[in-house]
């Protein structure tokens, strides 16, 4: 054979061999195409994740559990069963989010039980309305937010306090307190949707370097570097829960507290949280 | 009527027909003459059909009639220029594919990208093949390059054929580097913002031309649209046009040099005759192409399925989050080594310019009319001084080298890195147990008693954590350390992964906090 003929010849057979090969390969493309999407779809979560942490949680609760008088819950059996037809949304449950994420709220849908957090109740989070994120982004929040549609519980609304409130004013004076009831006030308030050190739990609990928020209460207001006007352990506790701009603790934002609460405990529900808190060493 | 046209007379004509038809697209080879061609037999007209090819097809007319025999020899030139030429042609045909799923916007780009990988058969396929192929057009136009300084192929008349392949090498540079913008991934976004940044060091009209090329003082939608068109039109336009040039000097002008040893060396008369035949387009030199061309592409295709090679695809472009270990890509790790050793307008864009301005004028430096090794002492030794030290520049360019990150983001990049897998992702799912492992607190070993089959994969990467931690302990840059994985459940087939280091800095004895967290999904399998 000449060398013309042995080039054609080897190269006819590479060129079989690479059609084989593309072939094969392609039979695999449905399959590779539908790994790709969940490979992505996994990605939008753990982004939508990241993402919920820094801009949702500290209105709806690290595992968006929702946070009472403030904003609602959204790892909630209520808010993806029954929340599309109260409001009578024809889209899906992402483009829901979507769209509320974007535009935020200007006023509460329900401001008897989550007035949100003033005007707007909830900011706009797209760039396209002024907001810190992209689309993407936004999406990403909601795939992270429907995926908690199968575990989702119902959220229990706590009611509105009757009668009067405790007010901001920590110079007044509460009755006795009671330390079980304190424990339901705390879960009735969903503090833990913030105050949480997971995984050991509550983040007012002892851990192995700190001890429980009773004996931080009694130190706290004694350092130098404290800037609140609490003179006694349950003063100081009480200064925290409602006048939360007061003092914050090295390490934190300012502004996580929603100021809330002086309007939402009665004066028995408060000096119970105290005798709780107090009890924690 | 019938009766009268005899059966041969028939098929006479038929045969005519077809090879009157064959002759105008073959544009003057009939029939016979093609079965010659293929079956390596001598023309069989005169005067030989397979020359009139050449003056009458335009395609033809670009080819070269002949080579040497002894430039041809695979040894000499290795085909690099070939491979090149290749690889460009490689990139046109993925490329015009790949624009019709490309959307040059910030907004839609890294979606374009996503949807071309999950929607569309043979995506990730073109992808990888567009890809590779870019490196190979940088791997090949650089090493042919060096084949033609270190074979003297650049003296004399060849000199501009010499110029016209720098505006070549950096044409490929450019086309591969306005490439890397488009996925529009951190990758991308900031491999061109360090390359970027490099123009705005450029004395006098640096600010101006960053501006030109960015849109804006930083990259965003016009940027993208900027290098979109230069990747798509301007530099391939470019690039058509040079290689045209450089193409038609070797082809139709000067030949392909002979091997230095045949042209000048102490060899037979006869040799060099022989080194001087004719080797015909038609078919030696067109078949030849055709089979490295198969070769090519069944190697390329090898490699991107068989051989497991990907494009790399980072998360979304975001200018808020620089990643830690930024890098330009890797043709220009040398540039990025050079800025690291001293100021950056003098580094970075008056060494290069002369770098260039010396390339450009060497046909004219080295006056030396020899082109046997032997015979160039000095230009094969700067050559070699060259080559290593680019490698060395190349080293030092990496991220890892010369900047000393602290020892606690270190071991927490490498473990669980802002991009890609790392170690602690490439944990199995099911071994993500829930709870706090501190270092030298928590026994290395049976960490997962509730699980049917423990987590030897976790225990590995815990042990692996130990050690750094131990080994930085020992280094005392950071001293005290406690260092915590924390592993919890945060959402059906979701975890959050926290690794965290409390130190002592030794610098300045304050106790510091590093801490870095990741969400890991179920499905999440893929770099």
């Amino acid at each position: 054979m000449t060398r013309v003929q042995i080039e054609i010849f080897i190269g006819t057979v590479l060129i079989l061999a690479t059609s084989l090969i593309v072939l094969i390969y392609g039979l695999n493309e449905e399959g590779r195409m539908a790994e790709y999407e969940l490979d992505q779809h996994a990605r939008a979560i753990e982004e939508g994740a990241e993402l919920f942490e820094s801009q949702c949680s500290r209105c709806h609760g690290t595992q968006g559990m929702g946070i009472p008088g403030l904003c609602p819950p959204l790892n909630d059996r209520h808010f993806f069963d029954q929340r599309l037809q109260e409001i009578s949304w024809s889209g899906s449950m992402e483009d829901y989010i979507v769209a509320t994420a974007s535009s935020g709220r200007l006023v509460s849908t329900r401001p008897e039980t989550f007035p949100g957090e003033g005007t707007p109740a909830m900011p706009s989070f797209s760039q396209s309305f002024g907001g810190p994120l992209r689309e993407d982004q936004i999406r990403n929040i909601a795939s992270f937010i429907v995926n908690w549609e199968q575990t989702a519980t119902v959220v229990e609304v706590p009611e509105i306090p009757v009668g009067e409130t405790v007010g901001t004013d920590i110079t007044r004076q509460l009755p006795e307190g009671d330390l079980a009831r304190g424990e339901t006030v705390a879960n009735r308030l969903v503090c833990t949707a913030c105050h949480v050190t997971a995984p050991t739990g509550p983040a007012w609990l002892a851990t192995d370097t700190e001890p429980g928020i009773g004996t931080r209460a009694e130190t706290r207001y004694t350092q130098e570097d404290y800037q609140g006007s609490a003179q006694s352990p349950e003063q100081y506790l009480f200064e925290s829960i409602v006048q939360t701009t007061a003092y914050v603790v090295p390490g934190y934002a300012e502004n996580l507290m929603p100021a809330t609460y002086g309007t939402q405990l009665t004066d028995q529900d408060l000096a119970d949280l105290i005798a709780y808190l107090l009890s924690l060493r | 009527m019938l009766k009268t046209l005899k059966f041969q007379d028939m098929r006479k004509k038929i045969m005519d027909m077809v090879d009157h038809r064959v002759r105008i697209i073959t544009a003057g080879m009939g029939l016979d003459e093609l079965r010659a061609a293929m079956r390596g037999d001598p023309p069989t007209e005169k005067p030989n059909p397979r020359f009139k090819v050449h003056t009458t097809s335009f395609i033809f007319h670009i080819r070269p009639r002949y080579y040497e025999a002894g430039s041809t020899i695979l040894t000499h030139t290795f085909r690099l220029g070939f491979f090149t030429a290749f690889f460009f042609f490689v990139e046109l045909f993925t490329g015009l594919i790949l624009m019709v799923y490309y959307t040059p916007s910030p907004e839609k780009a890294y979606e374009s990208i996503l949807l071309l990988m999950n929607n569309v058969p043979f995506g990730k396929l073109l992808r990888d093949l567009h890809r590779i192929g870019a490196e190979g057009m940088v791997i090949f136009s650089f090493l042919h390059m060096m084949r033609t300084y270190f074979t003297g192929s650049y003296k004399k008349e060849r000199s501009f054929t010499w110029l016209t392949g720098l505006v070549l090498l950096g044409l490929t540079m450019l086309l591969s580097f306005s490439g890397y913008l488009l996925p529009w991934d951190q990758l991308a976004y900031w491999a061109v913002t360090v390359g970027t940044s490099m123009v705005e060091a450029a004395p006098v009209f640096g600010e101006q031309a960053n501006l030109l090329l960015r849109g804006a003082p930083d990259i965003g939608a016009n940027g993208l649209l900027r290098f979109y068109l230069l990747h798509v039109v301007a530099t391939p336009l470019a690039a058509i046009w040079v290689i045209s040039i450089h193409y038609y000097k070797v082809s139709r002008e000067h030949g392909i040099s002979l091997p230095a040893s045949l042209e000048e060396g102490d060899v037979s008369a006869e040799k060099k005759r022989v080194a001087k035949q004719r080797i015909d387009f038609i078919p030696d030199l067109l078949s030849h192409e055709v089979f490295l061309t198969c070769l090519g592409l069944f190697l390329l295709v090898l490699a991107v399925t068989l051989g497991g090679y990907s494009a790399p695809l980072e998360s979304v472009a975001n200018p808020q989050v620089t990643p830690m270990d930024t890098e330009a890509p890797w043709y220009f790790w040398w540039l990025q080594g050079m800025l690291k050793l001293g100021d950056k307008t003098i580094m970075g864009i008056i060494i290069p310019t002369i770098l260039v301005a010396v390339l450009v004028a060497l046909p004219y430096i080295d006056r030396n009319p020899y082109r046997r090794l032997v015979k160039r002492p000095v230009a094969v030794a700067v050559g070699i001084l060259a080559m290593l030290t680019l490698v060395m520049l190349s080293y030092m360019g990496l991220p890892q080298w010369g900047i000393e990150a602290n020892p606690a983001t270190r071991i927490i990049q490498d473990l669980m890195p802002e991009e890609g897998m790392g170690p602690v992702r490439e944990i199995p799912f099911e071994q993500l147990q829930a709870g706090a492992y501190e270092v030298g607190v928590t026994p290395g070993t049976r960490m997962c008693p509730n699980l049917d089959f423990g987590c030897p994969e976790l225990e590995a990467v815990f042990a692996d954590y130990s050690q750094r931690v131990a080994e930085a302990e020992q280094i005392g840059v950071i001293t005290d350390i406690q260092a915590l994985m924390v592993i919890e459940d945060w959402q059906q087939d979701l975890k959050k992964i926290t690794l965290r280091m409390i130190y002592t800095d030794s610098e300045d004895g304050e106790r510091k906090t590093y801490e870095r967290h990741i969400f890991r999904h179920r499905e999440r399998v893929m770099e």
